[in-house]
């Protein structure tokens, strides 16, 4: 054996050695480093249609959660400074529930000022009742002396005219407590126009101000300014899908679609059928891209989120799937 | 008789160092400059291959490659969920723009907007830093090929600011990527990212990537998804070949490494059969006995066939040998990143030295069989 | 007819009838070898002499069945050679017939041992053995000690000596050889042709030499002249115009 591996010849043993090596490196060289392109499932779920839906025909589209009554801005009738605020968002309030109020101090002022008009106008009302009182009994003292001498004819004129001078003071003075009532009564019902009322019974969205700030009656001014108020009735919420207006005629109408938040897609719900809106708008894109323009036009369906559910929030994008028609023969 | 011929064979060294030196001169040339025209015509394809969870690209049907890509309307996506057997569809968005870099050069990036819910689209792994970097605002990841691009040698960039189309960028992870054919800085962000870093036209979404349902074809599904919405649907494998087609058409790369393995081939032919030749020429005298004493030919020829097979064996190792260790060398050259060798090309190089070798076994034997033994009396 | 000839054992071991050969140079067609008829026995030895270009080098490849006849036929011990396929001829030469070539042939990559062993390898037995066999045989031809010399690192004695083994080896019932005396002196090649005689010369075994050597003719059993492809001298002892 020894002899044998001192004989150990370099191009016979040594070299076909190394090239067997060397192709023994080369094969686990190439298999290890063959590119890994297995397909692998994603790591988070994204949206996916389910159940009945996985494999037959259906449409597909993205919408927004919204009230059941669509969002409400609540305005003001009357500009002013905000003296009170009496809800917080996600507060749920009556209809008519005081919401805030706007500074009322001028107006206040303005219905003091009436009332004081109204108590001088019943003391004027007072004092001419009492004036052409004191004319008319002299007048008809004078009347009943028959003596020419006794009163002369003058006396007689001017009683007549104290008369008549008092009770013109009596109608004026009642005319001023008319007008002094009427200021007192636009003053009170501005007062009520200063207290902002929910108009319906919902959720407070968003509340944009704060006691102190000025609300205008036109609404909010300029480019990016807030509503003041928003709310809705978010019992049930609802989903406006939008559907590319191609598959319009694909969807079957009235039917439950399947919905999920974005970023939760395995959290499915049943959303139940509430209407098509009948208008086609154009795609209102959520790119955020302030020059966005549009060729794509969509239809509107609504559908109501079963109540119960903390997974959806009004504003929030979701993903839905609608199971389509059954195709028709004609489309061949 | 086979230990004789290869005793024969490696008795001559210098003749027999000629052969092995022909044979693995030819081997690394086929098969080394094969790998690097397979590696870098399947560059053509890495945006494919590195969406690890794609089973069908849809795009625009004037689309043709990953970067040569026509935008579609966004509710393309939709239209694209709605398909029966499709499991998920998320958008995909490619664009080129321009980015300053800190230094205030202006360089050209290839910006890959992935989904933001579920983040597909990225790389299979990450250099530095984890995938869900990109929920951060602002966040990018970067390539890892393009750190270097951008960044001096072993620089880390996360952390760093860009500036892309007026918006700020941060990288805030690299990936583990395989460069796109012009090794162009890749910035991987959410969709909703890049259509503010992509000076805009109305149409955005180049792609919708497609996941079939479990137990759907994924062939069929493409064909269905052109069906019913008209768009362009390939499927992985489809569309990673229409990359390399792409580079094919219109590079002369394969014609340049074409030119490269035929000199390989010719340059192993001529040294192996010139060598070969006159081996067996110096030994036909020994051939000629052997013949005379009673050797038949089909001896003779598996002779010869053990010669050419022990050159061939042992040069083919050494050339393979040396085409590995490029490659291995060269592995953290970010020019030669995910560069591997198809084991179909060491094949081909063998059918290639099999050839040779039986190119010119066979013009040596047949001087061999053609000797009289009779010529041994003269 | 000699005595030789009178011997129960000395059977015909080659016998040639009618053999002619016809070798064809540009359109001349030279007939070389003219119905040669001939006997060899075993147990002799046996020379064929001429002069270069008489034609012995063709009788001798025909007689040992490597060259093909024009005409006529070749029996060796009883096997008509030449009707057999080329393959079994090929198979026949390989059992039957030793050879030692005048530049020996030995292959210069293996070592003394195992080019004597050559012919056992080609029939198929196992390298090793075969080397011992022609270790042995090496041995009784005093060489043991070179066996594991490469043939360049021989001398041009010990080469043919090794010659001889291969031819031997096998056993073959008819060995040729080329003038195996050419490169030597005359010491030598008196020594190499007792050799011959010693080891090679069996009863059942015939040995051919070609030779014009004129120093060894009178070791000869019976030699055999040939001149322009004909047999013009049989017999013990050179005709004395040679």
């Amino acid at each position: 054996m020894t002899r044998r591996f001192a004989n150990l010849n370099f191009a016979r043993q040594i070299l076909p050695a190394i090239a067997l090596l060397g192709l023994v490196i080369a094969v686990i060289f190439i298999a290890s480093g063959l590119p890994d392109r297995q397909l692998e499932p994603p790591q988070q779920t994204p949206p996916r249609a389910t159940g009945a839906l996985a494999n037959s025909a259906r449409v597909a589209g993205a919408g927004v959660v919204e009230p059941s009554s669509e969002i409400v801005d609540v305005g003001t009738a009357l500009s002013g400074l905000v003296m009170q605020l009496n809800v917080q968002p996600g507060a749920y309030v009556a209809k008519g529930d005081l919401l805030f109020t706007v500074d009322d101090r001028a107006v206040r002022a303005r219905l003091a000022e009436a009332e004081a008009a109204i108590g001088e106008a019943r003391a004027a009302i007072g004092e001419a009742d009492a004036a052409r009182i004191t004319a008319q009994r002299q007048l008809a003292l004078y009347r009943q002396v028959d003596d020419a001498e006794a009163v002369s004819r003058t006396e007689v004129v001017r009683a007549e005219g104290e008369a008549a001078a008092a009770t013109s003071r009596l109608a004026l003075a009642r005319a001023r407590l008319a007008a002094a009532s009427a200021a007192a009564g636009s003053a009170r019902t501005e007062l009520a126009r200063l207290a902002v009322r929910a108009p319906i019974a919902g959720e407070i969205l968003a509340v944009n101000i704060r006691p102190g700030e000025y609300v205008q009656a036109g609404g909010p001014q300029g480019g990016n300014a807030e509503p003041y108020i928003r709310m809705g009735e978010t019992r049930p919420l609802h989903v406006r899908i939008d559907i590319d207006e191609d598959q319009a005629a694909d969807v079957a109408l009235g039917a439950n679609a399947i919905v999920s938040p974005r970023g939760a897609a395995e959290r499915q719900v049943a959303a139940r059928f509430v209407r098509a809106e009948p208008l086609v708008v154009p795609k209102r894109s959520l790119t955020n891209s302030a020059a966005e323009r549009v060729d794509v036009r969509v239809m509107q369906i609504i559908y109501a989120l079963p109540a119960g559910s903390d997974l959806f929030r009004v504003g929030q994008q979701v993903d839905a799937f609608i199971p389509a028609k059954a195709p028709s023969g004609a489309r061949k | 008789m086979v230990w004789i011929a290869i005793r024969m064979l490696t008795g001559d060294a210098t003749k027999f160092y000629g052969l092995l030196f022909g044979i693995a001169f030819s081997t690394l040339l086929i098969t080394q400059q094969l790998t690097i025209f397979v590696n870098l015509i399947e560059r053509g394809a890495s945006g494919v291959y590195n969406v690890p969870s794609a089973d069908v690209w849809v795009m625009d049907p004037v689309s043709r490659t990953t970067d040569v890509n026509l935008p579609m309307p966004s509710t393309a996506l939709d239209r694209v969920r709605s398909v029966a057997g499709v499991e998920w569809a998320v958008p995909h968005l490619r664009a080129a723009a321009s980015v300053r870099t800190k230094e205030g050069d202006l360089e050209g990036v290839s910006v890959i907007g992935v989904d933001d819910a579920t983040l597909i689209g990225l790389p299979r792994r990450m250099a530095s830093g984890a995938a869900d970097v990109l929920e951060r605002p602002d966040a990018v990841v970067i390539d890892d090929v393009g750190t270097t691009r951008f960044f001096p040698e072993g620089y880390d960039p996360v952390g760093e600011r860009l500036e892309l189309n007026d918006q700020r960028a941060v990288i805030m992870g690299v990936a583990d990527a395989i460069p796109s054919f012009t090794s162009q800085v890749t910035l991987y962000t959410r969709y909703s990212r890049a259509l503010n870093f992509v000076p805009g036209t109305r149409n955005r979404l180049s792609f919708v990537l497609v996941g079939a349902a479990p137990g759907v074809d994924a062939k069929a599904l493409a064909t269905r998804i052109t069906q019913d919405t008209g768009l362009r649907a390939r499927t992985r494998d489809e569309f990673a070949r229409d990359g390399v087609d792409f580079i094919i058409e219109n590079t002369g790369i394969p014609l340049n490494f074409g030119i490269t393995v035929l000199l390989g081939f010719v340059v192993g032919v001529a040294i192996v059969g010139l060598t070969f030749s006159l081996f067996i020429r110096d030994n036909i005298k020994q051939f000629g006995a052997l013949k005379a004493i009673g050797v038949n030919n089909a001896k003779i020829r598996r002779m010869v066939a053990a010669q050419a097979a022990m050159v061939g064996l042992i040069g083919y190792g050494l050339g393979v040998l040396g085409t590995v260790g490029f490659i291995w060398g060269f592995s953290s050259n970010p020019t030669f990143k995910g560069f591997y060798i198809p084991w179909q090309v060491p094949l081909i190089s063998l059918v290639a030295v099999a050839l040779i070798l039986a190119l010119t076994g066979w013009i040596a034997l047949r001087r061999v069989l053609k000797t009289e033994p009779a010529a041994v009396f003269r | 007819m000699s005595a030789a000839a009178d011997t129960a054992t000395a059977i015909a071991a080659i016998s040639t009838r009618g053999v002619a050969r016809d070798f064809t140079a540009g359109q001349q067609t030279i007939r070389v070898l003219h119905g040669i008829d001939l006997d060899v026995r075993a147990g002799e030895l046996t020379y064929l002499v001429g002069e270069s270009g008489s034609g012995k080098t063709t009788l001798i490849s025909i007689m040992c069945g490597i060259l093909w006849p024009t005409e006529g036929e070749v029996r060796l011990f009883g096997t008509d050679i030449y009707r057999l396929s080329d393959s079994d001829l090929v198979d026949f030469r390989l059992r039957n017939v030793g050879f030692i070539f005048q530049q020996y042939n030995l292959i210069p990559a293996i070592d003394a041992a195992s080019n004597a062993a050559v012919p056992l390898i080609a029939q198929g037995m196992d390298r090793l053995e075969a080397r011992e066999r022609a270790i042995e045989l090496l041995a009784a031809l005093n060489i043991a000690a070179q066996a594991d010399k490469l043939p360049n690192q021989l001398s041009g004695g010990q080469q043919q000596r090794v010659a001889i083994a291969r031819a031997l080896v096998h056993q073959p019932r008819l060995i040729v050889c080329d003038e195996p005396t050419a490169a030597l002196d005359a010491r030598s090649g008196r020594r190499v042709m007792d050799l011959l005689r010693e080891v090679a010369l069996a009863d059942d075994r015939s040995v051919i030499i070609v030779t014009h050597d004129n120093r060894i003719f009178d070791l000869a059993d019976r030699i055999l002249v040939l001149e322009d492809g004909r047999i013009t001298h049989d017999g013990r002892d050179m005709p004395k115009d040679h």
